[in-house]
């Protein structure tokens, strides 16, 4: 696919034209060293400097509150109920960016979530090279530092005011000639992407796995006994942060409510997780999971097994922002992985 | 089917749940279309002991409110209690940590001799409740929403997991990444994270979420840097009648 190459000054005129036919999304600093995708409007500082966002990109996919059907109690009738805003995701990191094509293969397969779906086919990614490494990441270890597809474009500055930008999707490229020309990057502009990428994934390469991470699933199927659970459950809140900020995660807890006449309902789907003390409770209120040290146990296995063993990757791409949410401290892939590497050192 | 014939009533408290209900205006219209209130002060006159469902509000802090609650129970085949004060004690449980000559001569002076009170203490503590409809006050969403449950014949869904997980689906950033005390970490939710979203931070008006693991609570609130005097004021103020008032 061709590369172009795209300087700052045309930048506003492209956010222009695609904000007129898409919700558009790009990197805002919310605070100082908190920065998240944020609404473009006319005048947005970009900040193309930040290190991860805040809230991760799966809201935009499989949103934390979402109708799913609208039914009838006197006809016993129901409609699905299907909202596809076209939407474009500016700034989307490669971590992010596999985080969405494992959703894609995790909620497309078998029996495909319909509104996932549709809100996936309505969404363009703009992926982004990371200029900055937020300090719990560790996604160059876990093989999330590239991507090779699940974005219609990719981002890459290689100067103070001039980026290469590689397609990925003929809407993508689309999308980059739409207010105007823009020329393919000379071979010089290329080395600049290539040497940008080398930059970041060297500062990238700091925080990680003490192991190939392929060897997660065996690791963990050594470790079902640790003594490492319980250690770190013991601070658990039972909160589920860890489950909601994760970009993989995308359980959902269904509810419905009537209408005040009591004749109609809508069904609703809420973001919900397998660390919270009710999420594996069951009919007869049986708790299949009941304790802490249960969940927390769960959630590695989940992240470093049960989803290799479905689509050969981990189910964390590294982003650290579990390490971040955890208020107890005791949310860290890269910590439990290591650890438990190290505490099985000596059967290798 | 016969309507439900409800009621409300009131115990030491602020009739700010009541309030929050009247709030419903015309949504309020549809849904007495369900039941027959009749008792409910805050808004009619009329009143009747013969109900289905009781709605109390408020906390017991006297010996006769006890005598009074449980006829309230014996009366009703279904009793819900009705924001803070009803489901945990709430800010009436203040008292508590103090002796009781001051808290009594604090608020009846002179005369206080006259007036009995005890330990305030949620309605639960006297009398078995069916449902409870928490938070201080009340939100008014919630409550349609219960009630509409209760006349399905369904088991009210009450949540049963800290603020946290509505804070991170409202996307907010977290009051200890900010350096700042919250207490959503073992705080029941239900209430859209609404002080945290607003940029203050929860004061576990809706009670301790089941299971809440006081001890890691405690420590994360430590780590944080408070003094340990705030995070005591902190605790104490919602959350007097629990076990995690230090």
């Amino acid at each position: 696919m061709t590369t172009y190459t795209v300087y700052k000054e045309q930048l506003p005129e492209l956010f222009e034209t695609w904000s007129r036919q898409y919700a558009l999304y790009v990197p805002g600093k919310l605070r100082e060293g908190f920065y998240d995708l944020v609404p473009w409007k006319k005048g947005q500082e970009i900040a193309w400097e930040f290190d991860v966002a805040y809230n991760s990109p799966k809201r935009f996919l499989l949103p934390p509150k979402e109708a799913l059907i609208t039914f009838n109690r006197e006809t016993y009738e129901a409609a699905p109920v299907f909202e596809a805003p076209p939407q474009i995701l500016f700034g989307v990191h490669p971590y992010d960016v596999k985080a969405i094509n494992q959703l894609d293969q995790l909620l497309e397969s078998g029996s495909p979530d319909q509104n996932y779906v549709r809100r996936r086919d309505a969404t363009v990614i703009m992926a982004f090279e990371p200029l900055t490494v937020s300090p719990p990441a560790f996604w160059a270890s876990v093989g999330a530092a590239s991507v090779a597809h699940g974005y219609d474009l990719y981002w890459t500055k290689i100067g103070p005011a001039s980026f290469t930008v590689e397609v990925g999707s003929a809407k993508g490229e689309e999308l980059l000639q739409a207010a105007g020309t823009v020329l393919p990057s000379t071979p010089g502009d290329k080395e600049g992407a290539r040497r940008a990428k080398a930059r970041i994934l060297a500062k990238a390469r700091r925080n990680g796995l003490r192991y190939n991470w392929e060897e997660t699933p065996r690791l963990l199927s050594k470790c079902w006994d640790s003594p490492l659970w319980r250690r770190y459950s013991q601070m658990c809140l039972a909160c589920g942060s860890c489950n909601l900020v994760c970009p993989t995660c995308y359980c959902f807890d269904i509810r419905e409510e009537a209408d005040d006449a009591l004749k109609k309902g809508v069904r609703t789907r809420y973001w919900d997780g397998c660390m919270l003390e009710s999420f594996a409770k069951v009919a007869g209120n049986h708790n299949f999971r009941p304790k802490a040290q249960d969940r927390y146990r769960h959630r590695y296995f989940r992240k470093g097994k049960y989803i290799y063993d479905k689509i050969g990757e981990l189910g964390c791409v590294g982003c650290g922002r579990c390490v971040r949410a955890c208020t107890a401290g005791i949310a860290n892939p890269l910590k439990v992985f290591n650890e438990l590497w190290e505490e099985t050192a000596h059967e290798y | 089917m016969a309507k439900p014939r409800i009621a409300f009533f009131d115990f030491a408290g602020c009739e700010g749940d009541q309030l929050q209900i009247a709030n419903l205006e015309e949504r309020l219209l549809d849904i007495l279309d369900h039941v027959e209130v009749v008792s409910f002060r805050e808004v009619a006159t009329n009143h009747s002991d013969d109900y289905d469902v009781a709605f109390v509000e408020g906390s017991i802090t006297r010996p006769e409110d006890e005598i009074r609650l449980k006829e309230i129970r014996k009366n009703a085949k279904v009793l819900v209690a009705l924001g803070a004060c009803a489901c945990i004690g709430g800010i009436n449980c203040l008292k508590n940590f103090l002796a009781e000559n001051v808290y009594r001569e604090e608020v009846y002076g002179a005369s206080a001799r006259w007036f009995p009170t005890y330990a305030a203490r949620p309605l639960k503590s006297v009398v078995h409740v069916d449902a409870e409809v928490h938070g201080c006050p009340i939100d008014p969403n919630e409550f349609a929403r219960i009630t509409k449950e209760l006349l399905l014949g369904r088991a009210p869904w009450i949540a049963d997991f800290p603020v946290c997980v509505e804070c991170k689906q409202a996307g907010n950033v977290c009051r200890y990444e900010m350096g700042r005390m919250c207490l959503g970490i073992i705080t029941r939710a239900g209430c859209n994270a609404a002080c945290v979203s607003e940029g203050a931070h929860c004061w576990g008006c809706r009670g301790l979420v089941p299971g809440a693991n006081l001890d890691a609570a405690r420590i994360v609130m430590d780590r944080a840097g408070s003094d340990r005097k705030a995070t005591q004021d902190l605790l104490r103020f919602f959350l007097g009648d629990t076990g995690a008032a230090l």
